[in-house]
């Protein structure tokens, strides 16, 4: 298999899906004539022409509300947001419009809208242009929130977002652009809601998503290692739908659980987790539930302190043995 | 005539720079502002790499330099500056410590802002000076000062700085309808520049101004060829005048130029968004030559004050960089030290009482938090 990179597989999979559906659209500031803001869909204009790769003002909440109207009408718009950060300027679209418009037509209409753009810290951007909206937008019933790890994950869920007939929120990473994996040739999906067992052991089970996942495939190689501690890493994929079932069955190996996100811990996506896998399985647990995330604090810019703000292997590692101690 | 940047390059040297009224030491100081903010710029873009040691993105405003120094000479201690991201110039008109500037990039404790913001969305309480990177949301913020300088009857100004990119945003015209409406204290400087990072104004809007569509909103507007710094600082001296009398609020749209890369060092050129001759257009009417000729036709201007005023900037420089590299960086043992009010002394000057938030010992405590 040829090794790409995720910014790769992302434009690999907006490309098969433009030439396989003709109503598959790409909106979003500097997208076309500019490549986008982190050169996702480099190319891709002069492939599929100005109908199809279309630049628009600096205007989210504006373009964000076409791209939701387009889609009511049977258009399958890709949007980019240069920063998922911009998400705020939209939220009204976003969570207002597009998360209940089944909903509030009685079933009568669909919102079949994808919004794909990085959300991440440590890249010491600061507050403004940090943040990790996943467990924001999974609060919304209705909508549907991916944050794929790895480039053969972020192609097969691309594309299952871009054929799905609800608003599908994909949270990317610019730390992850550059990192190369594996990618089959011949076209593949990996349906939305599918968690993946990213590493097995039998100590411990690490549920993690995103770039948190490949921080704690790191520290699982250390605690092997260093401590012969065997750790289990599960990676969500997607946020919403859930994948409890692929959780529980992990803990019901290890007995033993720690959620690793680069998220603040106050209402977090590790918060439902928490909630669900002792309330599925509280017999199976050897001790408490534990979690490590982002420092409750808006991201730092000073870059030595942004590093420990967020999880880093040295962190989980750490928790990691609080949590078997 | 209107300005317009598809129409502008045909001015080809600007020869209307008028002198008249402006005070021979004002002239000076208009032009060692611009010098001293040339050469901040200049080695923050040099030093930049591959030292490394800088890492938050930077919007540098070389080429920019003629409104931040006319702001410099007319805005007041009291008054208030909210910037876009594009932070230095507006900071520097502020008079807020460049030496701080200087830390805050580097993410130092001693920065403006403590090291947690960087560059662009740096604050300086202390000299009422604000940024927001976050496009077309520090313009409703510097409507809000100037809500509450008529609430308080104060002589304040609010000063809002950006480009002609934040004016696609909805909050902008929002921003605008409300400042209008009430007739507040709030001067809008649009520096444009005609990009928004590659993309042409006239890409994005139906008209390359701002002025012609601010008026309907009951917002004055003056297009200024905004390298002219003796017309800006004029231009932006009698509309802050006639803003501390009531007679608000005020828009003024300086026509200019970034030399450099949207953000950062590296050279954006292979994108090649610029139209051609557009660089070598505004070059030739850098607003530091122009004045710099101006000032030495007139015998204001003298090689060795020339070189004089270079030391001094170098050795400012300089001092700003040691300072930076030598402070130590923010401590990560007070995280939630800075989530909740204590106390507010931005609101204590408006407001001339000391506030106390209710938040602060309850958020602070641990226990109550719950161990994450
Ligand atoms: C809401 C929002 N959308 C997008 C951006 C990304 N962005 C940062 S600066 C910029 C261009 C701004 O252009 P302009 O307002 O003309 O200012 P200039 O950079 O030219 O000084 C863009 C699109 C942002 N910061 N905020
Ligand atoms: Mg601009």
């Amino acid at each position: 298999m040829p090794a790409i990179t995720y910014r790769e597989a992302i434009r690999h999979a907006l490309a098969e899906e433009l030439t396989r559906d003709e109503n598959v659209v790409i909106l979003g500031e500097e997208v076309a004539q500019f490549n986008g803001a982190y050169k996702v869909t480099e190319g891709l204009l002069e492939k599929f022409g100005p109908k199809r790769i279309v630049d628009t003002p600096i205007s989210e909440a504006g373009f964000i509300g076409m791209g939701v109207g387009a889609s009511m009408l049977g258009i399958r718009p890709v949007m980019e947001l240069m920063f998922w950060s911009f998400y705020s300027v939209a939220f009204d679209q976003i969570l207002n419009n597009a998360a209940n418009v089944r909903y509030m037509s009685g079933g009568q209409i669909n919102c079949p809208i994808v919004i794909r753009g990085p959300a991440n810290g440590g890249t010491n951007v600061g507050a403004t242009h940090s943040h990790t909206p996943e467990n924001i937008l999974a609060h919304h019933p209705g909508v549907k929130v991916v944050v794929p790890s790895t480039a053969y994950d972020a192609k097969g869920l691309l594309k299952s977002a871009i054929r799905d007939n609800d608003p599908v929120f994909f949270l990317e990473n610019t730390i992850l652009y550059g990192e190369k994996g594996e990618v089959p040739t011949e076209e593949y999906l990996i349906p939305l809601g599918l968690a993946d067992v990213k590493r097995t052991g039998t100590d411990l089970t690490i549920v993690s998503y995103g770039r948190a996942v490949i921080q704690s495939l790191a520290a699982a190689q250390l605690l092997q290692q260093e401590h012969n501690i065997s750790v289990e890493v599960v990676d969500l994929r997607s946020i919403r739908p859930l994948d409890i079932d692929t959780v529980l069955a992990s803990v019901r190996k290890t007995h033993r659980v720690l959620i690793v996100e680069e998220q603040r811990p106050f209402c977090s996506v590790g918060t439902q987790l928490a909630y669900m896998i002792q309330r599925e399985a509280f017999d199976e647990l050897d001790g408490p539930i534990c979690r490590l995330g982002t420092v409750d604090a808006p991201a730092i810019y000073s870059p030595p302190v942004e590093a420990e703000q967020l999880p880093n292997p040295q962190r989980i590692i750490q928790a990691a043995r609080t949590a078997l101690a | 005539m209107e300005l317009s940047h598809r129409t502008i390059t045909q001015i080809g040297h600007y020869r209307d720079m008028d002198l008249t009224g402006t005070a021979p030491d004002t002239l000076l100081k208009l032009y060692f502002q611009m010098l001293r903010l040339r050469r901040t710029e200049e080695a923050l873009h040099q030093e930049y790499h591959p030292a490394d040691e800088m890492r938050c993105p930077i919007h540098f405003c070389i080429g920019q330099e003629a409104i931040p120094a006319a702001l410099s000479l007319h805005v007041r201690p009291d008054d208030f500056i909210f910037s876009h991201h594009r932070s230095h110039g507006y900071y520097f008109a502020k008079g807020s410590p460049l030496r701080e500037l200087f830390a805050e990039i580097y993410g130092k404790a001693t920065g403006a802002s403590g090291g947690k913001a960087g560059s662009q969305d740096i604050s300086h309480s202390d000299t009422n000076f604000y940024s927001g990177a976050i496009l077309a949301g520090a313009v409703s913020i510097a409507v809000g000062a100037a809500f509450g300088f008529k609430h308080k009857r104060t002589k304040q100004v609010s000063i809002s700085g950006f480009g002609e990119g934040c004016t696609d945003e909805g909050a902008f015209w929002e921003a605008m309808n409300y400042a209008g409406k009430q007739k507040l204290p709030v001067l809008f400087v649009c520096e444009n520049n005609r990009y928004a990072t590659f993309s042409d104004q006239l890409k994005r809007q139906a008209d390359d101004n701002v002025s012609a569509r601010v008026r309907p909103f009951g917002v004055r507007a003056t297009q200024i060829f905004g390298n002219d710094t003796v017309l800006a600082h004029r231009t932006i001296g009698a509309e802050i005048e006639r803003l501390r009398n009531g007679d608000g609020p005020a828009l003024i749209e300086a026509y200019t130029y970034r030399w450099n890369s949207h953000v950062g060092p590296e050279d954006d050129s292979a994108n090649a968004y610029r139209q051609p001759g557009e660089m070598e257009f505004w070059k030739a009417n850098c607003p530091i030559v122009l004045l710099g000729e101006k000032l030495r036709a007139a015998g204001l201007l003298t090689d060795a004050l020339s070189a004089r005023y270079e030391a001094e900037v170098a050795a400012e420089v300089a001092a700003n960089f040691k300072f930076a590299k030598e402070s130590p960086f923010p401590t990560d043992t007070h995280w939630r030290q800075m989530n909740y009010a204590d106390a507010s002394p931005l609101a204590d000057r408006l407001l001339g009482v000391a506030t106390r938030g209710a938040g602060f010992d309850q958020y602070q405590d641990e226990a109550k938090l719950g161990p994450y």
